[in-house]
């Protein structure tokens, strides 16, 4: 199973919109909790709609326009979207208004738009698309539940070209809630995010949408090659059985893997799984990368990862500021993208160079 | 992709039953499951609803869970519970195999215990061990810790249709030889939240649904979960076969975020699409359990899509969610459930609360349990959002 990145859109912290490639000017903030650049929604959006649209929904339909106006399709066989939390904000309000307001809800809009599957429904509605939909909500699995899926689809012939998105959103209330369980590390600056050896890390969102083709085309940016998930490893033992056996599958070993990019988010105690492989598992001579120093932690951060892997393929080049170590490879054919989640959820994406 | 795929185990927990034999019994004798609220406080509870008689306590026993209690929501509990009994005559080794997988599907999580402490805990910490299980996430997690499962473990989120579409998920990944086994349901429990949303919306029957009847006036919400256990024909052990799992589809009607379309556009190509999967002609199809919500607009809607799909023979049909509400996330599961029984006991179940068909229609659902040959049934599930789900069981 596999199939072709064709075109993106992502709409993250870090100028990653327009263009396609890495941004020339990175944002850096002293913040716990990276915020999206929005565009202009008007340029993609229909204006009567963007009233009263919440802005998950308004960062899902930009992106996944954007996306569509660079792909070979104006309108995909598919639409299947990951996001660990929904339309969170919108889940927030309707519930505070029953909780805070005794039931006497003044708006059933927060309660519409607090619908998990509202992104892949809108987006739906906005091309009059009528195929296969679905939407996967499961923390650190979820974007990788949804890229399985389009691979599938593509495998059966059911999609010749899947849209496939990953999409969260940081509100306030997520940011104060579970800075009581020290998820959040003190303000700091998000491009130092390794410097500082504490607990806890930053808070991200974003969205970041792919046309994935049966077929390469000319604007081919990488081949997406295997996807796997695995939950509650017990140990460094097992994460490393679980990524042998991700790579027999896939045929390869550790040795033809150009670039690994590692989910490290800056908090000591969870990074120490990624350290471990980082020495003892992985070869040296492979490249080491990281990125969520540029758009925070977030459930489908790996959507913003795959961005990344993809456009390093694309250009053939690794941009310093996601650099680990000092390895070189002459080509980047191959990439591997390793996440965990608290070392709950463990995700492998695999990609290679279209040939 | 010629591989069958099989029911081997089913599990099912709602209004009308804690498993598929006192399920059965309250069909047969024609007993709903919808009455008064009692799980909560609530300015709404005049309003029917399809509550699990089962205190959270007894749901604890019921799953056999000892530790940690108080960090089970009634969603996950609910789940536990179907999964186990899916998963009951089938070995350990196999279900904590790498080829073996977990799909399960909500629309609100862990709401029931989001809505107790979230007051609170804006104010300050008391309650923060709880903010980890509010999510969608955390039932299967829960189901998948219950079990030891650690591979393909996902949840699935398209509002009523969701536990339908894991239903597809799993026969898709064995299908395409991902995965020998799979647990595939969903689970929801009765919330606050659910409740005044459906009843700001106005789509909530004051008495109880009635199902494809003229004088409906509205769904009523229910509570619920179901498992199916799905494996290829080939690894399955032969004595454990129920029926097949023939056909699926899932399409989007792109129409309106809550609303289905008058002549049900959507609905006609899911169940045209599930039946191309399964290779069957609509004369095939034996019983239809229909989404039938009981509101204006699903059930003219679904009721013009059945026409438009079968008429002028329209095979028996009925919406069991007279007996055990709409149970949201829950529902394509439990009706997926209902469906292997129509098949493995060769009935069609009936709709409670009908006296009149709808004038634009000329249909009449089942009223009474009705034994037939039952080869094939299709089971359809609608959702916000526009998502339609379109399943088929066949007899083995």
């Amino acid at each position: 199973m596999h199939s072709y990145i064709t075109s993106i859109g992502n709409i993250s912290p870090q100028n990653t919109l327009k263009g396609v490639g890495f941004p020339d000017e990175l944002i850096s903030r002293e913040s716990n909790c990276l915020a999206c650049i929005e565009p202009d929604y008007r340029e993609l959006i229909n204006p009567v709609q963007l009233r009263r649209m919440p802005r998950i929904l308004k960062m899902a339909l930009a992106s996944s326009q954007i996306c569509i106006n660079q792909s070979p399709v104006s309108n995909p066989d598919a639409i299947v979207v990951g996001t660990g939390l929904g339309c969170l904000e919108n889940l927030e309000k309707f519930l505070l208004s029953v909780l805070k307001d005794n039931e006497h809800i003044l708006s059933v809009l927060p309660f519409i738009n607090s619908t998990h599957n509202a992104v892949a429904a809108q987006i739906a509605m906005m091309l009059k698309n009528y195929n296969y939909n679905i939407t996967y909500c499961h923390r650190g699995f979820s974007f990788e539940s949804a890229l399985l899926d389009a691979l599938m689809l593509i495998d059966e012939k059911e999609a010749e070209h899947v849209l496939v998105g990953g999409i969260d959103e940081c509100t306030p209330n997520f940011i104060f809630l579970h800075n009581y369980l020290g998820y959040w590390k003190q303000p700091v600056d998000n491009l130092q995010l390794l410097k500082y050896k504490t607990s806890g890390t930053i808070a991200g969102e974003g969205s970041a949408f792919f046309m994935l083709s049966a077929k390469p085309c000319d604007q081919t940016y990488a081949r997406i090659d295997a996807v796997s998930t695995c939950f509650n490893l017990a140990n460094t033992d097992e994460v490393e059985s679980e990524i042998d056996t991700f790579l027999r599958g896939a045929q390869i070993s550790k040795q033809d893997i150009d670039l690994v990019i590692f989910g490290i988010n800056g908090d000591i105690y969870y990074d120490k799984t990624y350290y471990h492989l980082q020495k003892s598992y992985f070869d040296a001579s492979s490249m080491y990368g990281y990125y969520k120093h540029l758009c925070g932690e977030y459930y489908t951060s790996t959507a913003f990862a795959l961005w990344l892997a993809a456009i390093i393929i694309k250009s053939q080049s690794v941009p310093a500021v996601v650099r680990l170590n000092s390895a070189n490879r002459q080509a980047i054919k191959r990439v591997l993208i390793y996440n965990h989640i608290r070392n709950m959820e463990h995700s492998m994406i695999l990609l290679s160079m279209p040939e | 992709m010629s591989r069958k795929v099989v029911v081997t185990g089913i599990g099912i927990i709602s209004a009308i039953g804690n498993n598929a034999d006192e399920t059965l019994a309250s069909i047969y004798s024609l007993k709903s499951g919808i009455g008064r609220l009692s799980l909560f406080e609530s300015i709404h509870n005049n309003i029917s609803v399809a509550e699990v008689k089962v205190s959270n306590d007894q749901l604890l026993n019921l799953a056999g869970i000892t530790t940690e209690k108080e960090f089970y929501t009634r969603t996950a509990l609910l789940g536990i519970i179907a999964a186990r009994q899916a998963a009951s005559n089938t070995e350990h080794s196999k279900l904590i195999d790498a080829r073996t997988g977990l799909i399960s599907a909500t629309t609100v999580g862990g709401m029931d215990l989001n809505e107790q402490y979230y007051k609170s805990l804006l104010e300050n910490d008391t309650y923060k061990e709880y903010l980890g299980v509010f999510d969608s996430a955390d039932s299967a997690e829960k189901i998948a810790r219950y079990f030891g499962i650690k591979h393909h473990i996902t949840t699935i989120s398209t509002a009523c249709s969701s536990s339908a579409n894991s239903v597809m998920l799993g026969a898709r990944l064995i299908r395409n030889n991902q995965l020998d086994m799979v647990l595939v349901g969903g689970t929801d429990s009765l919330t606050k939240f659910t409740l005044n949303g459906f009843f700001a919306l106005e789509i909530l029957s004051p008495t109880g649904c009635r199902p494809f009847d003229q004088n409906r006036n509205g769904l009523t919400i229910g509570e619920g979960a179901a498992f199916l256990l799905l494996e290829g024909e080939d690894v399955a052990d032969q004595d454990k076969i129920i029926c097949e799992l023939s056909g699926y589809a899932n399409t989007n009607e792109a129409f309106h975020q809550t609303a289905s379309s008058s002549d049900g556009y959507g609905a006609v190509m899911a169940m045209k699409k599930a039946l191309k999967v399964s290779g069957l002609q609509p004369s095939d199809i034996n019983y239809v359990n229909a989404h039938g919500t009981g509101t204006v607009v699903n059930d003219l809607s679904e009721g013009r899509a059945i026409e438009t799909i079968f008429a002028p023979a329209i095979p028996k049909f009925s919406s069991t969610k007279s007996f055990t509400g709409h149970t949201l996330g829950a529902a394509g599961a439990i009706e997926a459930v209902l469906s292997v029984l129509a098949i493995k006991y060769q009935v069609a179940f009936p709709n409670l609360n009908f006296n009149q068909p709808m004038n634009e229609l000329s249909l009449k659902p089942q009223i009474e349990v009705t034994n037939a040959n039952i080869n094939h049934v299709m089971s359809n599930s609608f959702g916000f959002g526009g998502s339609n789900t379109s399943l088929i069981f066949s007899k083995v």
